[in-house]
């Protein structure tokens, strides 16, 4: 760059608003805003239960059913995040996991929390419980998961509530 | 399927910010870079004798126009030729590549540009009056809007939850044997005029720098960076016409894409994309996966955190599963050991410029097998290269490209 270059920078935005429809997963979301209740989806042919649900099994090309979960599962793998995004950053530190729920096959990544986080509270094999949001939208963020000795203490909270299974 | 080579290769510097250059600008540079660097090696070419072109572009909110590749098109006078823009994440350079190959090989084009391009920092966050956490925002839209992106997944949590899973089931990588990636592609960017982060640095500089994802620190992960560049790819017919002195021959392309949910995967923490890959890649060429170590002369890897290029050394068959942290412990993967794995410094040397990178990092293996890296040259003797891709969501892109000189393929 030459020593006399001047930039011209301007400030802009890219904007778009959405009216986003779940689509054939649409219950998965309606079940987690109305009932507290975390449902999967099986395949008609092998069985497989799929979360986040797929109406349609990608293995067998076939149909699938919906199958509520067990809210309490296995953390699989984790990290907790120390920087993030703009979107994100008011929010560390933060826990993320990949959550296997008890009757499913797959496993869901979803925000876990302890009272005092750190990596061995959260590290493979820990046993999780969901916890809801009183005020929910039918968004993943509705609910989240806690270790599951700490699950009565998170439900006490006045924002909270334990799911129904 | 014809013979392909690289005839030339134009790389511009990797910078944090081009105050004085736009995207299609930038690509303008990249392209008459390579046609120089070709002309060089022997051919007499100009834009115009270009037939097609490839765009390795990935992201529209960094460019801040959603078809970026009909602009450098204009800018680099191509009209009224084909052209077309592949878009996969960090492994747009690799599979950039991939198609380029294809256009020549299949005889739909005998001249093709193969022109990455990326400017992020052009992204500002206005809370903290930085660019990084709006580049990572911008970033973190390749995630699934409905299940991953509201939990603030971004690229380095995602890469970060394949290396924890990797270290409970293998033992490695350790903390200290990631550190030590940081120390190598640093330092081999010191010998790299286009790198944007050349550090003499120590483990303990890297286990000391600010915790990003648990355990992956700042020096673990590659910056952000812009960039341009540019393969010239050429038929065979064409090498000998233009009576180019060093074609670099494209003997193997592998791509596969794995499941882009991370949960879906049988086991979390392997990169079945990069094994993949690999294997097609290798397949082609008529390389012996179990033997690839000893079958090359360096590779050039996508280091995007020190992790995941420790697993790499696995999934691409350089050694057992698990004993990847010991290899670069013994020194296997340094600028002097027995597979050099990113001379060039790799991402974290030189900086990550999404669309250019893969591109960058085949033209830095094309010029170690013509003898013509500069300071970062390593030893020449069976005249065979790999370069590597890998993105999107858990690494599930992943290319591979083998790449031969003439004397490698006399043998």
């Amino acid at each position: 760059m030459s020593k006399d270059f001047q930039a011209h920078e301007i400030r802009d935005e890219i904007k778009i608003h959405y009216k986003y429809t779940m689509g054939g997963q649409s219950k998965f979301f309606i079940e987690l805003k109305n009932n507290k209740k975390i449902f999967g989806m099986k395949c008609k042919k092998c069985g497989k239960v799929w979360m986040p649900p797929r109406i349609n099994c990608s293995d067998c090309y076939e149909d699938t059913d919906w199958v509520e979960l067990k809210q309490a599962g296995e953390i699989m793998t984790s990290t907790i995040v120390w920087f993030s995004t703009s979107e994100f950053i008011k929010d560390i530190p933060y826990g993320i996991a990949f959550i296997k729920l008890d009757n499913a096959d797959t496993s869901l990544l979803q925000g876990v929390f302890a009272q005092n986080l750190v990596p061995s509270k959260i590290k493979k094999g820990q046993r999780v419980k969901a916890v809801f949001k009183k005020k929910r939208e039918g968004k993943m963020t509705d609910f989240f998961f806690v270790p599951a000795d700490e699950h009565d203490a998170w439900i006490k909270k006045p924002e909270y509530e334990a799911g129904s299974e | 399927m014809k013979k392909v080579a690289i005839i030339g290769v134009g790389i511009t510097p990797f910078k944090a910010r081009y105050l004085d250059k736009t995207y299609f600008e930038l690509a303008y540079d990249a392209t008459k870079l390579a046609i120089s660097d070709a002309n060089k090696n022997g051919a007499q070419i100009t834009h115009k004798d270009l037939k097609s072109t490839v765009y390795g572009i990935y992201n529209e909110l960094f460019e801040r126009q959603f078809m970026p590749d009909i602009f450098i098109n204009s800018y680099i006078g191509m009209n009224d030729k084909p052209g077309t823009r592949i878009a996969s994440g960090g492994a747009t350079g690799g599979y950039t590549v991939r198609m380029a190959y294809a256009e020549v090989a299949s005889g739909l084009s005998d001249l093709c540009l193969c022109l990455g391009v990326e400017k992020c920092n052009d992204c500002y966050d206005e809370q903290t009056g930085t660019t990084t956490p709006e580049v990572l925002n911008a970033i973190a839209y390749s995630a699934d809007m409905t299940y991953e992106y509201p939990m603030g997944m971004m690229a380095a949590s995602s890469y970060v939850s394949l290396v924890n899973a990797h270290r409970d089931e293998y033992g490695s990588p350790t903390e200290e044997q990631m550190a030590l990636v940081s120390v190598k592609n640093h330092g081999n960017a010191m010998l790299n005029p286009i790198a944007q982060s050349p550090m003499k640095i120590t483990v303990e500089d890297v286990m000391n720098s600010r915790i990003i994802c648990y355990p992956f620190k700042m020096l673990d992960c590659c910056l952000y960076s812009e960039a341009a560049a540019c393969l010239i790819l050429a038929s065979e017919k064409k090498v000998k016409e233009l009576r180019v002195e060093k074609p670099i021959w494209i003997t193997g392309v592998g791509a596969a894409n794995t499941d882009c949910f991370i949960g879906n995967r049988e086991k979390i923490g392997r990169l079945y994309s990069n094994v993949n890959a690999a294997k097609i890649a290798y397949k082609m060429a008529g390389l012996d996966y179990d033997k690839i170590k000893d079958s090359i002369d360096v590779a050039e890897l996508h280091d995007a955190f020190t992790g995941q290029e420790v697993i790499s050394y696995e999934e691409l068959g350089f050694v057992p599963y698990g004993e990847g942290g010991k290899w670069i412990e013994s020194g296997g993967p340094m600028l002097k050991g027995e597979l050099p794995c990113c001379p060039s410094g790799g991402l974290i040397g030189c900086g990550h410029a999404v669309g250019a990178t893969g591109i960058m990092s085949t033209g830095e293996a094309a010029l170690q097998l013509r003898g013509d890296a500069g300071r970062h040259q390593v030893a020449i003797e069976k005249g065979r290269a790999i370069s590597h891709s890998i993105g999107g969501p858990g690494a599930a892109y992943a290319a591979v490209i083998v790449m031969e000189n003439e004397e490698a393929l006399k043998r």
